[in-house]
């Protein structure tokens, strides 16, 4: 009988193990050397699994190559700067006197990616197509190959951004095709940009250079897009040096650039507010339906520790007038408002409520009527920054004498309150013009035409705040009929000094925006001198104007 | 034979519940998803009006269905006997039994490597302990019960942290590396290996947390056994001591582990969950959370079912085995 | 065997074996139900103060480590938040390492952490007492009447017990809690830790019902339950008065299963966003340790030791466990002792065996 010993098991058993894992770990593909011959790696923001979807009408759930990389708008309008829209397609363009018709001359001899030619047919059709037509539009008309005549119902000069800039153009002969184009999911798109799509799964997707493209194909051959589903993945991947572009915020940037590979860019642009339903007409209930509850918010909260602690130093300072500032300084007719106040002022919030009519109660919190006054203030879960930021300000207005309870709701009850109006007080991100012009801020977020009463949500535009003022929506309308700077400027001042008194959105920080990329393996990148788009990957249009300015170091 | 009809029975119940648990649930949940979509789209679009058509082709696939609620029931088995598990809303207009497929795979084999290899080890581990009654390996038990009462993803976290970011020595995240792989899974040797090495810390991590388990349930098994009659009966009859040790105590010890099966792997189940977040793993517990926290009630519907079918199957197999093991249990149902 | 266990372990009593000597046994089932028989005939033997005795497990290591842990958490669980800073002020500077001022540093937003451990504490026990107790009543009400009644209320009982058992757990939470938490009417409620707890608490009692359940009806047989219901007893008070009381020990180990299951619950569903983000418990310091970058910026302080209590926490009730487990089985604590035993004698020469069972 042949006994085996328990030694000869265990060495058999040990010996087979390392065999297997010899050959497994020798299969394993070998690093690339060489910046040329691997892929641009970039994480846009995709968690996994990647919808695999170009198509650019599912604004939600397309992949970001969609917006810039291989479709492409007429006009590229730099956030970062005042100077004229860079031309895409269109090769420039023109208003009538009274702004009702746009004439857009194209660039000659242009192809989709499949070669067919792109001529003003194809852009007509595309504002002619789905979602792109609108109630102000009467035509869109190719006159000949290279020009095409938009024409409107009303002046179009404060939407030259959106027709112009943020339209996809598409081509006809596969679009003409397709009649549904919610459900579609257009997963071999055929654009003009200077990317296409080679390769798709749902941990990351690439695309490569378009031979086709109207300036040749890009010097960055081939760009990988990643799927990650933490920003602390996404971290560790840059710092070890597995990722080479990333827009997210990173408290401790010095983790990552420390390498000497990724150098960072922090652009603070849009501005964090406290979004409240200001209108008591429209069905606004709640404290902070009077504007004096609002004041007292405003200088008590210390803006100063919340940009320190809940945006880890990274944020910039706020103001009343959300205009982005330097760009916007032309339009600032008063400079105290360039900044909120930075530091909490608890007597002079007290002061605001006490003549108002609030009376201190016993527990420390102001009353109305022997009733203490409570605020209810959400954040969605998961938002870090905004959630620090909601506690930093309940506790301060606690010290000021204002109790605000701070709590955090899942992503889906975080929209759908505000949209409906159904809420007191969110932290809430607005955006900043796309152009050097405050105007669509303003028409945007404090027009009367932008607002529903409470229960329902606005139709068009996003002011959620229920603000309604009429001698503000007279000089929106006066700012947006003309292109003369005087009376626009005379517009906006009017509005700054309702906005700033009535603080229907209480500003609290300017967000950061990080951005960081390989400044080792590539050149091209934009820097604080020469910002020529906007450094983040997520950003439409000015992710694949940059894409075309960067070339491998060699 | 009873035992085996008595158990299918049980099992085709228990589906019938879940399914219909399935079914009630997100129509309980306060909310629509239709309108829930238009208003995301809305903002996404930079606040510009939404035309009638899109949004009609949005309530048209996600929007409340007609008809009583038992139509409605009698509707969702018909679909579901024909695999249409709905649309998703979050990855809109991506199927939901197209997103299931692509991610079970990479649930069922790690979770299901790691629970084998969890359940073997702690049995292997635990009976030799339980042998060595006695001795210091007793003092080795208390050990896993602190392991046993980690949170998953606290250990998964601080591994990545340790051995993935600051060691380097395994990848940090993914089912697979997906930079040496752009266009995606394939067959070949060289995926196999890299797979494997991005299911090594993500399969640790189960291992580590749910082998405590089993070994203690073994151990202790082992060690009432050894003091039966009968293995005495079986020394004093002179078998050899790895005889006694394997065909009659180990055997017998184990058989309370199988039969426990089941309900050790809802915990593993929990702890995947978890764990798939953490590392970015493309399986269905990702999924299920991201389907959670955006309240995509199509996905969140099949993700449950799916996750509750596999458990049951795997609870069936364990059942199997057990009655073939066991023969008392066969005879007694 | 029994002969050889009286000199070799002078701990066991004489009046618990003497039953156990002199019985014959053809079948390890049968050697089984006998042994059963025996340990209740003596539960009724011996005197009720020594019964109760009986009961409490013996004092061992690990029972005196678990009993501290679990002690020392729970002092500073009620002590620490009477001595520590308030948990939520944030006039501190951000993320400093554990210093004289902070004894465990503090976070991002300045908040002391040794303070959020100690109200954490708190928020936790709590949760776990009250998912624990959840779980208990509801273990007993399925598995206990289950066992005792047999038939087509044992029938139902498990059917219900088995697909609770079988419908995977943290999925059926998070529904569970997402829909909850969405309900109008419920404010300020919907995120609180009493919710969390109850939402666990319903959902973790099924592997406890299963055990009782069997224990249940093994008891169901006994001469002494069949004396009561003759005698006219009523139902509920067989199960209070006879049933439950030998059940003591079971209920108390399936109870701590239930505490340590509740904890890590909350831990892992306020991790994923759906736990009790109102109150301050272990599980969402870990959270705002884990959102907060605390891994990412080096901040250990902050990370670690929320993980460690839930884990310190965890193993001294486990060791609790294992004495109560002694004492439900005793052979588990005089089996080792024996072997023990028996190898030293080997050793010393005085070998009963060399090889064999023990070796």
């Amino acid at each position: 009988m042949i006994r085996r010993t328990k030694r000869s098991i265990a060495t058999a058993v040990a010996a087979g193990a390392t065999a297997l894992a010899l050959a497994l770990t020798g299969c394993a593909p070998t690093a690339e050397t060489g910046v040329e011959s691997r892929p641009l790696r970039v994480w846009a923001g995709s968690a996994t699994p990647i919808n695999h979807n170009f198509n650019p009408f599912n604004v939600d759930t397309a992949v970001h190559a969609t917006y810039g990389a291989i479709y492409e708008p007429l006009f590229f309008f730099n956030q970062l700067s005042s100077e004229p829209p860079v031309g895409l397609i269109g090769d420039s363009y023109e208003f009538s006197e009274d702004g009702t018709v746009i004439t857009v001359t194209l660039k000659p001899d242009l192809t989709w990616s499949d070669g067919e030619p792109l001529t003003a047919a194809d852009v007509a059709f595309t504002f002619g197509y789905g979602p792109n037509t609108s109630d102000d539009m009467v035509s869109a008309q190719p006159v000949d190959d290279t020009t095409v005549v938009l024409t409107f119902s009303k002046p179009q000069f404060t939407r030259a951004s959106l027709i112009l800039g943020s339209t996809w153009i598409v081509p006809e002969h596969i679009w003409g095709e397709i009649d549904d184009y919610m459900a579609e999911t257009n997963p071999e798109p055929v654009g003009s940009g200077p990317y296409v799509v080679k390769d798709f799964t749902e941990a990351s997707y690439t695309v490569t250079a378009n031979e086709q493209f109207r300036d040749g194909a890009p010097a960055v051959k081939e760009v990988q897009y990643i799927g990650i589903d933490g920003n602390q993945s996404s971290q560790d991947l840059l710092a070890t040096g597995q990722l080479d572009w990333v827009g997210q915020f990173i408290s401790n940037p010095e983790s990552v650039t420390g390498n000497g590979v990724i150098s960072t860019l922090n652009l603070q642009q849009d501005p964090t507010v406290i979004v409240t339903c200001s209108s008591a007409e429209l069905g606004c209930t709640g404290p902070q339906t009077d504007p004096a509850v609002r004041q007292a918010i405003n200088v008590a909260i210390d803006r100063s520790t919340i940009r320190e602690k809940a945006f880890a130093g990274l944020a910039g300072e706020a103001t009343p007038t959300f205009m982005l500032l330097p760009r916007d300084e032309g339009w600032l007719s008063d400079p105290i408002l360039e900044v909120s106040p930075q530091e909490s002022d608890a007597a002079e919030a007290s002061g605001i409520l006490e003549a108002a009519g609030y009376t201190k109660g016993v527990d420390g919190f102001y009353a109305k009527n022997g009733q203490t006054i409570e605020l209810d203030l959400f954040s969605p879960d998961g938002w870090t920054d905004y959630n620090d930021a909601a506690k930093l300000i309940a506790e301060q207005a606690a010290e000021a004498g204002i109790k605000i309870t701070a709590r955090t709701v899942s992503d889906a009850d975080y929209w759908t309150p505000i949209s409906a109006g159904d809420f007191q007080l969110a932290m809430y991100g607005l955006a900043a013009s796309l152009v050097a012009d405050p105007y669509s801020t303003y028409s945007q977020y404090f027009a009367s035409t932008s607002t529903a009463t409470v229960g329902d949500d606005p139709v068009s535009g996003q002011n959620y705040a229920r603000y309604g003022n009429p001698a503000v929506d007279a000089a929106i309308v006066a700012a947006g009929a003309t292109q003369d700077e005087a009376t626009k400027r005379d517009a906006y001042s009017t509005i700054h000094a309702e906005i700033v008194r009535d603080l229907p959105y209480i500003p609290v920080v300017l967000n950061a925006s990080q951005s960081f990329f390989n400044t080792k393996d590539y050149t091209g990148w934009p820097s604080e001198s020469d910002l020529y788009a906007v450094p983040l990957p997520y950003t439409s249009v000015a992710n694949a104007v940059l894409l075309t300015h960067l070339s491998p170091v060699s | 034979m009873s035992f085996y009809l008595r158990r299918i029975t049980f099992y085709v119940v228990t589906l019938w519940a879940a399914i219909s648990l399935n079914f009630l649930l997100p129509r309980l949940l306060p909310g629509d998803p239709a309108q829930i979509m238009i208003g995301k789209l809305r903002r996404a679009n930079g606040g510009r009006p939404i035309s009638e058509e899109m949004i009609d082709a949005i309530t048209s696939i996600l929007g409340s269905d007609e008809g009583s609620m038992w139509d409605q029931y009698l509707a969702y088995w018909g679909r579901l006997l024909q695999g249409d598990l709905g649309v998703s809303s979050t990855r809109y207009p991506a199927p939901v039994a197209e997103l299931i497929a692509q991610a079970l795979p990479w649930t069922i084999i790690l979770v299901g490597v790691a629970t084998v290899i969890s359940f073997v080890l702690g049995i292997v581990v635990g009976a030799w302990v339980g042998w060595r009654r006695g001795t210091w390996l007793d003092h080795l038990v208390p050990i896993t019960t602190v392991f046993q009462s980690i949170p998953y993803f606290w250990l998964a976290l601080v591994l990545v942290a340790v051995f993935s970011v600051n060691l380097g020595l395994f990848p940090i995240i993914g089912g697979y590396d997906f930079f040496a792989f752009p266009a995606g899974p394939e067959w070949s040797w060289a995926f196999v290996g890299s797979a494997v090495t991005h299911a090594i810390l993500p399969a640790t991590t189960i291992v580590l947390s749910s082998v405590g388990g089993w070994l203690l349930g073994m151990r202790n098994m082992m060690v009432s056994t050894l003091s039966e009659d009968y293995v005495v009966t079986a020394e004093a009859k002179g078998l050899t001591p790895r005889r006694i040790r394997t065909r009659y105590a180990a055997r017998n010890a184990a058989i309370p582990s199988l039969a426990g099966f089941g309900i050790a792997l809802g915990f593993v189940v929990a702890g995947s969950i978890v764990m798939e977040q953490v590392f970015s793993y493309p399986g269905i517990g990702k999924l299920m959370i991201q389907s959670v926290q955006g309240l995509d009630y199509a996905l969140m519907q099949g993700v449950f079912l799916i996750i509750t079918i596999t458990v049951l199957a795997a609870n069936f197999f364990m059942d199997v085995i057990y009655g073939f093991i066991d023969p008392r249990a066969r005879h007694n149902g | 065997m029994d002969d050889a266990q009286s000199t070799l372990d002078p701990a066991v009593a004489d009046d618990e074996i003497t039953s156990n000597r002199a019985i014959a046994f053809d079948s390890p089932a049968a050697a089984d139900a006998v042994r059963e028989a025996s340990r209740e005939t003596v539960a009724i033997a011996t005197p009720p103060s020594r019964r109760f005795r009986n009961l409490l497990p013996r004092r061992s290591a690990k029972l005196v480590g678990g009993l501290v842990i679990v002690g020392a958490i729970v002092l500073f669980g009620i002590l620490g938040p009477l001595i520590a800073q308030p948990p939520r002020d944030s006039d501190n500077p951000s993320l400093e390492p554990p210093s004289a001022d902070h004894w465990l540093g503090t976070t991002k937003l300045g908040y002391d952490v040794f303070a959020q451990l100690a109200w954490g504490a708190q928020g936790s026990l709590m949760i776990g007492l009250v998912a624990g107790t959840i779980a208990l009543v509801l273990a007993v009400v399925f598995g206990v009447l289950a066992g005792y009644f047999g038939g087509v209320v044992d029938e139902a009982l498990s059917l219900l017990t088995n697909i609770m058992l079988v419908i995977p757990g943290l999925p059926l939470v998070m529904v569970i809690a997402a829909y909850v938490q969405r309900s109008e009417g419920l404010g300020d409620f919907a995120r609180s830790s009493v919710l969390v707890a109850i939402v666990l608490g319903i959902t973790g009692w099924a592997g406890s019902a299963v055990v009782l359940r069997a224990q249940a009806r093994s008891l169901r047989t006994r001469e002494y339950v069949a004396a009561a219901r003759v005698a006219g007893e009523r139902a509920w008070r067989v199960i209070f008065v006879e049933i439950l009381p030998n059940l003591v020990p079971l209920l108390a180990a399936q109870f701590i299963f239930g505490i340590i299951f509740a904890i890590l619950g909350e831990a892992g569903l306020s991790y994923l966003g759906l736990g009790a983000t109102g109150s301050i418990t272990w599980g969402t310091v870990l959270n705002d340790a884990q959102t907060g970058q605390a891994v990412g910026t080096g901040a250990w302080w902050w990370f670690v030791p929320p993980g460690a209590m839930i884990a310190a926490l965890g193993a001294g009730l486990s060791l609790i466990n294992f004495a109560i487990d002694e004492v439900v089985n005793p052979k588990l604590r005089l089996a080792p002792e024996n072997a023990r035993q028996v190898r030293r004698a080997a050793k010393a020469g005085r070998g009963v065996t060399e090889t064999g069972v023990i070796a």
